[in-house]
């Protein structure tokens, strides 16, 4: 039986592999019929909001965390979690207004992105090496970071508003190239770079080795602790990138950007079929997760929910997460019944 | 056995070590702010730490058999509104708190379920109802803050017996009976067995699942007893009630060195983290008046807390 899925599959001398690969890309089938036919049924019933201004503005929401998304697809496919982001999004939100104001430090743009990339690294660098070599759980630790950052940024900004960014850095955020918005560039970027890193190299491999089972990586010779610094580093510099596409949009930067952003990018990750258990999922599925959610915000605001809408937002988000582990659940209990029965 | 084997198995060294630094940080301050450590003020901001207290009992059983609940936080958000909203339609105050009490059960059951039985990591579930809990209690309640309750009710939060406030007095009960439950009960070894080796408890025939969603249960209950008590204290019930709440909860009981890898805690170290986050957070707000510096310091004792504690069990082992 494994063998004609083998075949089906493109017949490859592995079946095994080929059965888990079938497996994991299975979810991303699932989320991308989902989001076909929201898609679909959205736009027959409201023809404007397939309109291609429409749909920019969608993919420009969605950017940031699709960026943000790749790095911690990595850090959850080796088995850690990172739920600091949405704080640091805030800190380097705040960096960055507070380099470039012509009120305040008054840089120049490269500068200021330099330090925000700078800032965003060292800051994902911080929270690996706590993790790595501080032997404390991911989750706790993060938290940890998620606090103090967001503590730190509300001491940086001292309770103000930063409103007047240079025109060079607003570029970033609003500019097109060729017609398509920097940040949707951007985003495509750092998604084929990442599933070209994730599928086509060695790096790539190890980082799936040491999710699925680190006992066998270590024996076959990897750091496991390099290569989850690696993951954290990663998502750290994606979130500087996040920041300088989205944070120049914002008309204020305040002490709160990117409250919530941390659940929205777990949410997304997990829900685009990687597992928390960590070893198996795929950019595809997150990205995929990330235009699903990001759809249905545009829906609740069609629906002219107003102020509603973000309050069901976050009740909406929790029950997609749910909704996910349930399926999976019962995928596996029926995948399991099979194998059951096709053994009797 | 000679007086230095005794000293070598004493197994209560961290919890000593703990009262050292809690005794230590009250010296310092009383130096610093003799008016901050009068007992006057003391009795006064002591009705604020009842609400963390109270969730920190259940959440220590969770995270000794290696769970934890993110979400307790928006569960009280939840009770809150429920409180707010039956009141409001004019029921009686206290079939209100029930309810609400009895809301936050539910939400802490579904919670049980999905871990118990969906078997999905708690940290995925809890994250999830973290954000569902807390957006369904504003999506209900529009965000808007309901108050007027008699006082026949916010004596509950604001009323004393023989000098102790009642939310002290409730609490007492609750760790009474907690530590009662760890210590010297069959379930309070499970607890500590299961966070040791949970195969091989199902092995050996313990009903892991069901205990694990009565302890998610636990939790959630204490969530809307927590609610109903900080809504009596504040006389308002709102949909922010209890943010970040889940940080202050879980930086107690780690700093109070329960591992988060289960199987190791005691509640003595529990209450200490209590008194140790509650004493900080109402210094720095104290002395420089500034919320910003609380979220600061409760992130990084989490931080400086949680790399104690790995290094601790390093040495164990």
């Amino acid at each position: 039986m494994i063998s004609q899925e083998a075949a089906r599959t493109g017949g490859t001398d592995r079946p095994f592999k080929a059965a888990l690969t079938r497996l994991a890309q299975r979810r991303e089938y699932g989320v991308g019929f989902l989001l076909a036919a929201t898609l679909i049924a959205v736009s027959w019933k409201n023809p404007a909001f397939a309109s291609a201004a429409n749909l920019s503005d969608l993919l420009v929401q969605c950017a940031p965390a699709v960026i943000v998304g790749c790095g911690l697809t990595f850090v959850i496919v080796t088995g850690e979690i990172d739920i600091s982001v949405g704080s640091l999004l805030g800190l380097l939100a705040a960096v960055m207004g507070l380099a470039c104001s012509p009120q305040r430090a008054n840089w120049p743009v490269v500068p200021t992105v330099l330090a925000t990339l700078l800032a965003g690294t060292a800051s994902g660098f911080l929270t690996g090496a706590l993790v790595t070599f501080g032997r404390a759980p991911s989750i706790i630790i993060t938290l940890g970071m998620l606090t103090a950052l967001r503590g730190l940024t509300e001491l940086l900004m001292g309770g103000e508003w930063i409103t007047d960014l240079p025109a060079g850095l607003r570029t970033l955020g609003t500019g097109s190239l060729l017609g398509i918005p920097i940040s949707v560039l951007v985003a495509a970027v750092v998604v084929v770079g990442s599933a070209l890193l994730a599928g086509r190299t060695a790096l790539g491999l190890q980082i799936y080795a040491v999710g699925s089972n680190p006992e066998a990586a270590r024996l076959a010779g990897l750091s496991i602790r390099r290569l989850r610094l690696f993951a954290f580093t990663l998502t750290g510099l994606l979130t500087a990138v996040a920041a300088l596409v989205s944070v120049p949009q914002l008309s204020v930067i305040e002490s709160g950007v990117g409250k919530g952003f941390e659940l929205l990018v777990v949410t997304c990750v997990v829900v685009g079929g990687t597992s928390i258990r960590g070893g198996s999922g795929g950019i595809l599925g997150t990205v995929l997760a990330v235009l699903l959610l990001g759809i249905v915000r545009t829906v609740l605001v069609f629906l002219k929910l107003g102020e509603m809408a973000t309050y069901w937002e976050r009740a909406i988000q929790g029950g997609f997460v749910l909704a996910a582990v349930l399926a999976d659940h019962l995928a596996r209990r029926s995948s399991a019944a099979r194998a059951a029965g096709g053994q009797t | 056995m000679t007086t230095l084997g005794r000293l070598r198995t004493f197994s209560y060294w961290y919890e000593v070590g703990l009262l050292g630094l809690f005794v230590a940080l009250m010296v310092v301050i009383s130096q610093v702010e003799p008016a901050f450590a009068s007992r006057q003020v003391q009795a006064e901001l002591s009705t604020h730490v009842f609400e963390l207290a109270i969730l920190a009992l259940p959440m220590t059983f969770i995270m000794i058999t290696g769970g934890i609940d993110l979400s307790v936080g928006s569960t009280m958000a939840l009770s809150a509104v429920v409180l707010g909203l039956i009141f409001e339609r004019g029921a009686p105050p206290s079939v209100a708190a029930l309810l609400a009490v009895l809301a936050g059960a539910m939400a802490g059951a579904l919670n049980g379920v999905f871990v118990a039985h969906v078997h999905v990591h708690p940290l995925i579930v809890t994250l999830a109802t973290l954000s569902a809990y807390r957006g369904i209690a504003e999506g209900v309640s529009l965000g808007r803050p309901i108050s007027g309750f008699p006082e026949q009710f916010t004596s509950l939060g604001t009323g004393t017996v023989a000098g102790v406030p009642l939310p002290g007095i409730i609490f007492a009960l609750a760790a009474l009976g907690s530590g009662v439950m760890l210590m010297w009960s069959a379930f309070g070894r499970r607890l500590y067995a299961i966070g040791f080796n949970e195969n091989a408890c199902r092995f050996s025939g313990i009903s892991v699942d069901r205990i694990k969603l009565m302890l998610y249960t636990l939790s959630g209950t204490a969530a809307g007893l927590a609610a109903v008590i900080f809504a009596a204290r504040r006389n308002t019930a709102k949909a922010d009630v209890g943010l970040d709440m889940e940080l202050n909860v879980i930086t107690a009981v780690v700093l109070g060195g329960t591992s988060v890898f289960g199987g190791r805690g005691t509640l003595v170290g529990t209450l200490l983290g209590v008194a140790l986050i509650h004493e900080t957070s109402e210094f720095v707000s104290w002395r420089w008046h500034s919320d910003e510096s609380i979220l600061l310091a409760i992130g990084v004792l989490l931080v400086v807390s949680v790399l104690l504690n790995g290094l601790l069990l390093k040495r164990r082992q």
